[in-house]
């Protein structure tokens, strides 16, 4: 019964730290132009993908795959800012038609994907299942500590990127005030790239370690980037350190929530917190009660 | 020639699924993404009362149209107090709420194994096996759909939908209460899509959560805005372009495991081009603000 709720919180944590490098690199992205990038879930299946590829079919090593497919996700990434919502933006069209484009970029590359590679499920794991470590009651693989070093790694990375470099802080100016940002010299285009670049590549990671964790289906993207948009929400949009307490958040609550009853309600448990939060608490946990025109 | 009657029952069924969203989307400016969500109520409600208490299809296609309806007022409710694209987000969560129900609450719906043997209609102990007898109910409901959202356009309800898509701070300032609108419009919105569901159910004989995913709310979307949003014609000629379009495909010889993801790579191609180059549809006038 004890190990049961520890073993629970445990993939929740692991979970959660998924859900926390999506939901930065979404977040990354929004912060420069404030409209939801869907297609982010797409570029977290490709990656996957890219790796699968590289590992499988290319017998290349995997710390090298590792990183090849997230430079592969990130040209991804920005590929898609560049073919569809560049020509967006010149029009300056509304969030809305910003949100079905990207809609259906997902539809279209997740297809792409089932098509090249079959709708069924495929596996990077190379030789036997190791049997797991027991820590604090629960059980716990190598590959999930290494999930959970990795992204703890890259989050701190993305927070010294955003905090500490030029680069980083003309993002943080382009987010708060595009035109005032413009004026002062910082081109907005190249910011928007470099935005794509690091939220991709943030995707891109996530899918490649839970590629190694589980299995690979044309699919996965769309829970994943559901869930990333909604720990952005929860944890308040635009916030990188809300993105990260979200991401957690989430995962343990979906987790503790099914001790129970099925895991097939996980989903559900997560739409549920968004439509609590979208009507008691649209800014968050951390985010400010500012954008009064979005609620 | 039976396969080209059988497309056209499905292009009849997308009509009206097209038609009572675009009276959400295209003519109040309500960005639902859900819809799906309320023709799988209707499915579900009126296959189980037909193969739980035995009840004619007709009464399970009213009672099924009554529950989606009901369920307008649930998932309206919080929906219709977001704007925008978080309005768009709530209804999407909204659809996938509905869509895990039906697939985790096995012990009603069997979940993935979905509804085999669903009875079809049969008129005075005539029954409804043959597709075109098929085609010719769903032609009188498509029939009754265009006719009642036209009467629902043309009347001053409808002049006060098309203020809240235009200016909702004037139409409120002009003391309609837009909430209650809104509401309503959901309301009639899912009770032809419940009408749709029951109609698709009890045709095709079986029903699994599958056919209501997400996905199927995006492609119905697809046909409100390919159409052009807020025009009653734009919505059928948009329906029927989309569904008998993608069969060409498998005309040309293509197995289903390819014909099933180009399909779906045709709808999410045409999804970005419509709104790079198009975004107000073929005949429409409308555009999301």
């Amino acid at each position: 019964m004890n190990s049961m709720i520890q073993q629970l919180m445990f993939n929740g944590i692991i979970a959660g730290s998924i859900y926390a490098l999506i939901a930065i690199g979404f977040t990354v992205i929004y912060r420069t132009v404030k409209f939801f990038h869907f297609a982010h879930g797409v570029v977290y299946t490709a990656a996957a993908y890219f790796a699968y590829t590289l590992i499988i079919s290319l017998n290349i090593n995997f710390i090298l795959s590792f990183f090849l497919s997230i430079i592969l996700a990130t040209i991804l990434g920005i590929s898609i800012d560049r073919s569809v919502y560049y020509p967006l933006r010149k029009r300056n069209a509304s969030n809305l038609i910003f949100l079905l484009a990207s809609f259906g970029i997902f539809i279209f590359l997740q297809n792409l994907i089932q098509l090249l590679y079959g709708a069924q499920i495929l596996t990077i794991r190379t030789g036997p299942v190791k049997e797991g470590n027991h820590f604090l009651g629960a059980v716990i693989t190598d590959i999930q500590i290494i999930i959970l070093v990795v992204s703890i790694i890259l989050m701190i990375l993305a927070w010294l990127f955003i905090k500490k470099t030029k680069l980083g802080k003309a993002m943080r100016a382009v987010s708060d005030d595009p035109t005032a940002a413009n004026v002062v010299g910082i081109n907005p285009e190249k910011t928007i790239l470099v935005s794509f670049a690091i939220g991709s590549a943030l995707a891109g990671a996530a899918g490649i370690l839970i590629s190694f964790e589980t299995n690979i289906e044309p699919t996965m993207g769309f829970t994943a980037v559901l869930k990333g948009i909604i720990a952005s929400i929860v944890g308040g949009i635009g916030n990188i350190p809300g993105a990260v307490l979200g991401g957690f958040f989430l995962g343990l609550a979906e987790n503790l929530g099914i001790w129970k009853i099925s895991a097939g309600w996980k989903d559900s448990i997560a739409f549920l917190i968004l439509i609590i939060f979208l009507l008691i608490r649209p800014w968050g946990f951390l985010g400010k009660k500012t954008e009064k025109d979005a609620f | 020639m039976e396969y080209l009657l059988h497309i056209l029952v499905i292009a009849g069924i997308y009509i009206i699924l097209t038609l009572s969203l675009n009276l959400i989307v295209g003519y109040t400016g309500l960005p639902a993404l859900g819809h799906a969500a309320f023709s799988c109520i209707g499915a579900y409600t009126s296959s189980l009362l037909a193969l739980n208490m035995g009840l004619s299809p007709w009464i399970g296609l009213l009672i099924g149209a009554c529950v989606a309806a009901i369920s307008g007022i649930v998932i309206g409710y919080p929906a219709v107090r977001l704007k925008g694209d978080y309005l768009a987000l709530a209804t999407f969560g909204l659809g996938v709420i509905i869509y895990s129900i039906a697939k985790n609450w096995v012990s009603l719906t069997r979940g993935p194994m979905g509804l085999p043997g669903i009875p079809g209609f049969s008129i005075f102990g005539f029954e409804l096996s043959e597709t075109w007898t098929y085609l010719l109910l769903v032609m009188i409901f498509v029939a009754i759909t265009i006719f009642v959202m036209r009467r629902i356009v043309d009347s001053p309800f409808g002049s006060v939908l098309r203020s809240i898509r235009e200016d909702e701070v004037a139409a409120e300032t002009l003391g309609k209460n837009t909430v209650k609108h809104k509401l309503l419009v959901f309301v009639i919105g899912a009770f032809f899509a419940g009408i749709a569901g029951s109609l698709y159910a009890h045709y095709i004989t079986f029903i699994d959560p599958s056919s209501f995913t997400v996905m199927e709310s995006i492609t119905i979307l697809l046909m409100v805005i390919f159409g052009g949003m807020g025009t009653v014609s734009g919505s059928v000629v948009g329906a029927v372009i989309l569904v008998v379009f993608p069969e060409l495909l498998r005309f040309l010889g293509m197995p289903s495991s390819i014909a099933a993801p180009m399909r779906q790579m045709i709808y999410g191609l045409l999804l970005v081009m419509l709104m790079i180059k198009r975004p107000q549809g073929i005949m429409g006038r409308y555009q999301f603000k």
